[in-house]
C-alpha cells in the first residue's frame, strides 16, 4: 500500500444527507475511510472558500451532498449550492483543476445505499485523478 | 486563559471498540496541545456514562468537551445536558460521529482508526472556537388572526377558541361559511350543507373570545412570529349589526335591482340584501355602489321600512388594529371561468352552466327555490355533465370535480326522473371512503358514464346543444338541453395581494406554497403564518377542515399563553462593523428574516424568523453575515482537522 492516501472532504447537509450517511452506517455499508465528512446545516451553507480550503489542506476532492431538489429543509438552499458550485467548478477548470474533483449530489435521509455508492464512486474518481496538481501560494 | 478541552471516546460496546484502535486514538489525541484530558468509556449514552461525563468535566475543570461516539442525531441533546449539569454551556460541546460514519462503514481497522483520529482532531480544533449560546425567548401574544371564514378558517377558529384563545376572524364577504354555505348538500354523505355548518357558524358567532369581522379585509400586517400587528379594514355595512334583528323588511321597498353574484348572477337582489336566505350573521348589507341614497339620490326607503332604526347611512369604513402572535390564512379558491376554454361554448350559447351555477339552481335557498329550470323557464329533458374542464390547461387534477359532478348528476336525475343524464368524464377521481358507493348507486340509477377524455366540444344545434366527443369507434355526439361544466379550482383573486403583503411565496399554480407538501402542508416559510384549505391547493371540505385544525393545533402547541416563544439558537447575525449594506443576504434568505436597517445602511437579522440555514453567510462578500455555531472559522478548522 502506497503512503499516498488521497483525501476527500464531504460536506453533508444536516437534514437529508447526514442522515443518509448515518443510514449507510446503520446498514454497515462500506466505503473508503479517506472520505471525511463534515456536517453543515444546509448544502446552501457551503461556500467556495470551504472547498478551496479543503484543497489547500491536501484534499484531492470535495463532495457536497444536499437534499433532493424540492426537498430542501430551507426551501432553496440546494439550488443555491448548485449555482455556487457550478461557478466554482468552472473557475477552477480554468486553473487546471478537473471539475470532477468537486461533486454535488443529492442524498435523502433514506438513501443509505446511495450515499455509500456516491462515496465509493467519488473516492474512485479522485484516486484515478491522483493528487491535485495545482499549488496554492 | 487557554481552553481546557476534554475528549470522551465511546467504545459503544463492541460497535466502535472492535473496529477502531481506541487506545491508539487516545494516545494521539492526548498529544494534542489543546487536549487537557482524554478518556474512553464503554457506553457513554448510559445513565452511568452521562454521569461520568458530568463528573469528569467538573473534576478536570474542563470548559470544552468533545464526545466521539455515535451520530449526534441520536444523543447530542443528552450530552448537551451532561455539560449543562456540569455547569458549562451546552454549546461548548462538539460531538463527532465515529460510529455510523466511521466504525461501521470502514472495513480496514487501520483506516478506521486514522479516520476517527481525523474526526476527533477536527472536533477538538472546532470546539475551541465555540461560543456559549443561550436559548432565546421572547414575549409573544397568544392571540390569533384567522383570515377567511370558510370551513378551513372556521375549524381553526373553533379549535383555538375552544381552548380559550382570543381569535379575530376576518371575512371579506358579509357572511361566514364560505363556499360550503352556498351548497345544498355535500358529497359523499349527501348531508344538508347548511345543517352541517349551522352549529359551527353559531358557535363562532356566539363565542365571547371570537371577534368576527365580516365584510372586512386585511389591510396591513407588520411584525413577526409572536408579535404581529394587523390592520383590519371593517367596511361600512350601513346596517347596525347590533340593532338589526334580521326581519328583512328592508328588502322589498328598495327600488334597486342588481344581479346577485352569490347566486352566480342567476337572480337579482336589492341594494340592501342578504347574500342568500339563511346567511349568517343574519344582518343585511347595503351595497354602496348601487344604493341610491349612498349614490346621492334621496331614497331612504329601507330606513323608513326598518322598525328598529338599524339603517346607518353615515356608516364608514373603519380600520381596526390588533396584536396577534400567529395568523392563519384560509382564503379559499375560485372555480376557473370556463370561458377561457372555448371548446365548451360557455358564455357563447345559452343553457351551458358551470357547476356552481347548478349548485345554486338546485339549492333550496337559491334563485329558483331548488327547481332546475333553464333561462327559458323550461325544465331540461336531457343534461350532459362535462368533467375535467381545465385540468389539462391548469396541469393539475382539482380532486373535487368528479365528486360534485356525480352529486349534481344524481340530483338532476332525482329532481327530473324523466331526464336523460350523461356524464362525460376523463379520469374519474373518486378516492376516499364511500365515494365508490355513491358512484355505483348513481350508475345503477341510469346515469350514463361516457369516457370522453378531454375531447368534448359543445355547439348549438337549433334550440338544443350538441356535445361531440371521441369514442373508440370515432367521433360521437349527443343532443341535450343543458350542459354543466366542472371547472378546475383556481387560486382566488386576492391571493397575489396577500402573498405580497406577507411576503410568502406562491407555487407554480398560483396557490400558497406550503412549507412541505406532505409534512407541513399547513405551514409557510414565514414562521407564525399558516395556511389552511383551498388557498394551499384544491381540496374537499374534509381535507380543508383537517388542515384548519392542524394549523390551529400547531399554534396551540407552539404559542402558549404565559410562555415565552423559544427561538432557534443557531441563528445568523450580522457584524455591523463590516456589513457593507450590499443586500445580497436579503435576497438569499428563504425566510425573509433579513431586512435592511435604512438608517445604518446595513442588514439586520430578525431572530424570530431565522432558522439558521447559513446561506446568508455563504453569500456574504465581506464575512459580516455569521451563521452561529457554523461559522466560517469553525468549519475551516474542522476541514483542517479532518484532512490531517
Amino acid at each position: 500500500m502506497s503512503n499516498y492516501k488521497t483525501k476527500v472532504v464531504g460536506f453533508l447537509c444536516n437534514w437529508c444527507s447526514y442522515e443518509g450517511a448515518d443510514r449507510a452506517g446503520a446498514a454497515k455499508l462500506k466505503y473508503p475511510g479517506n472520505l471525511r465528512t463534515i456536517r453543515v446545516m444546509c448544502s446552501g451553507r457551503v461556500e467556495p472558500q470551504f472547498i478551496l480550503k479543503a484543497f489547500r489542506e491536501g484534499a484531492s476532492g470535495v463532495l457536497i451532498l444536499g437534499c433532493h431538489p424540492g426537498d430542501c429543509h430551507y426551501k432553496s438552499g440546494n439550488y443555491k449550492a448548485v449555482r455556487r458550485i457550478e461557478l466554482l467548478r468552472n473557475m477552477l477548470a480554468q486553473l487546471g483543476i478537473e471539475p470532477e474533483r468537486i461533486r454535488l449530489d443529492w442524498v435523502a435521509a433514506s438513501e443509505g445505499e446511495k450515499f455509500a455508492r456516491v462515496a465509493n464512486e467519488m473516492v474512485e474518481t479522485i484516486e484515478k485523478l491522483g493528487p491535485l496538481q495545482i499549488k496554492f501560494e | 486563559m487557554a481552553e481546557r478541552t476534554g475528549v470522551f471516546i465511546c467504545r459503544c460496546g463492541p460497535n466502535i471498540g472492535n473496529s477502531i484502535d481506541v487506545n491508539a486514538v487516545m494516545q494521539e489525541v492526548g498529544r494534542m496541545e489543546e487536549v487537557e484530558f482524554v478518556t474512553d468509556h464503554n457506553l457513554l449514552c448510559s445513565q452511568e456514562g452521562k454521569a461520568f461525563v458530568t463528573e469528569q468535566i467538573k473534576k478536570n475543570n474542563l470548559d470544552r468537551v468533545v464526545i466521539a461516539a455515535c451520530t449526534p442525531k441520536q444523543y447530542e441533546q443528552l450530552f448537551m445536558n451532561a455539560c449543562r449539569d456540569a455547569g458549562i454551556n451546552p454549546f461548548l460541546m462538539q460531538m463527532t460521529n465515529i460510529r455510523e460514519q466511521c466504525a461501521w462503514v470502514t472495513a480496514d481497522r487501520q483506516e478506521a482508526t486514522e479516520k476517527a483520529l481525523g474526526f476527533i482532531k477536527a472536533a477538538v480544533s472546532r470546539v475551541k472556537l465555540h461560543e456559549s449560546m443561550e436559548k432565546k425567548a421572547i414575549d409573544a401574544s397568544p392571540d390569533v388572526l384567522v383570515v377567511g371564514g370558510g370551513v378551513a378558517g372556521l375549524e381553526s377558529v373553533l379549535t383555538l377558541a375552544q381552548k380559550g384563545r382570543k381569535v379575530y376572524l376576518v371575512e371579506k364577504t358579509p357572511f361566514i361559511g364560505g363556499v360550503g354555505a352556498l351548497l345544498e348538500d355535500v358529497y359523499q354523505t349527501m348531508e344538508c350543507a347548511p345543517c352541517m355548518l349551522a352549529p359551527e357558524l353559531q358557535e363562532v358567532l356566539q363565542k365571547d373570545n371570537v371577534e368576527v369581522y365580516t365584510h372586512s379585509e386585511l389591510e396591513d400586517v407588520v411584525g413577526s412570529y409572536g408579535n404581529f400587528t394587523v390592520k383590519i379594514r371593517k367596511k361600512a355595512r350601513y346596517v347596525d349589526i347590533e340593532a338589526c334583528i334580521g326581519c328583512n323588511a328592508c328588502f322589498d321597498p328598495c327600488p334597486v335591482d342588481v344581479p346577485n353574484l352569490y347566486d352566480q348572477g342567476l337572480s337579482n337582489r336589492k341594494a340592501i340584501y342578504l347574500p342568500f336566505m339563511g346567511a349568517l350573521p343574519n344582518v343585511p348589507v347595503i351595497d354602496s355602489e348601487h344604493c341610491m341614497q349612498l349614490y346621492g339620490e334621496e331614497c331612504r326607503l329601507c330606513e323608513q321600512a326598518c322598525a328598529f332604526g338599524a339603517i346607518r347611512f353615515d356608516d364608514h369604513d373603519e380600520i381596526v388594529e390588533k396584536k396577534v402572535g400567529a395568523i392563519v390564512l384560509a382564503t379559499g379558491a375560485d372555480l376557473m371561468d370556463p370561458r377561457s376554454i372555448p371548446q365548451y361554448g360557455y358564455g357563447r350559447y345559452e343553457n351551458i352552466y358551470s357547476a356552481m351555477e347548478l349548485e345554486r339552481l338546485y339549492a333550496s335557498n337559491g334563485p329558483t327555490g331548488g327547481n332546475i329550470i333553464m333561462k327559458n323557464g323550461k325544465k331540461p329533458e336531457s343534461v350532459a355533465f362535462i368533467y375535467c374542464v381545465g385540468r389539462k390547461e391548469k396541469g393539475y387534477c382539482s380532486g373535487i370535480c368528479c365528486m360534485y359532478s356525480v352529486k349534481l348528476a344524481r340530483h338532476v336525475q332525482e329532481k327530473l326522473p324523466e331526464a336523460r343524464v350523461y356524464s362525460l368524464y376523463d379520469d374519474l377521481c373518486l378516492p376516499k371512503k364511500e365515494s365508490q358507493v355513491v358512484y355505483k348507486k348513481v350508475k345503477e340509477e341510469g346515469i350514463e358514464f361516457i369516457r370522453a377524455g378531454q375531447s368534448s366540444t359543445v355547439t348549438q344545434a337549433g334550440d338544443k346543444l350538441k356535445v361531440s366527443y371521441d369514442s373508440p369507434i370515432g367521433r360521437k355526439e349527443i343532443i341535450v338541453d343543458m350542459v354543466v361544466l366542472a371547472p378546475a379550482m383556481v387560486p382566488s383573486g386576492d391571493i397575489l395581494k396577500l402573498s405580497e403583503l406577507f411576503d410568502i411565496p406562491l407555487d407554480v399554480y398560483g396557490f400558497f406554497e406550503q412549507e412541505h407538501l406532505l409534512m407541513k402542508p399547513f405551514g409557510t416559510p414565514l414562521e407564525g403564518v399558516y395556511i389552511a384549505g383551498t388557498c394551499q391547493g384544491p381540496k374537499d371540505i374534509g381535507d380543508s377542515v383537517a388542515q384548519g385544525g392542524a394549523a390551529a393545533g400547531r399554534i396551540l402547541s407552539r404559542l402558549v399563553p404565559g410562555e415565552k416563544l423559544e427561538l432557534e439558537t443557531k441563528v445568523a447575525n450580522i457584524n455591523e462593523e463590516i456589513c457593507s449594506g450590499c443586500r445580497i443576504c436579503i435576497g438569499m434568505c428563504p425566510f425573509s428574516a433579513i431586512s435592511r436597517d435604512i438608517e445604518k445602511s446595513i442588514s439586520v437579522v430578525d431572530e424570530t424568523l431565522c432558522r439558521g440555514c447559513g446561506t446568508c453567510s455563504a453569500a456574504c462578500p465581506t464575512g459580516a453575515a455569521i451563521a452561529r455555531h457554523y461559522t466560517c472559522e469553525q468549519i475551516l478548522k474542522e476541514i483542517e482537522g479532518v484532512v490531517q
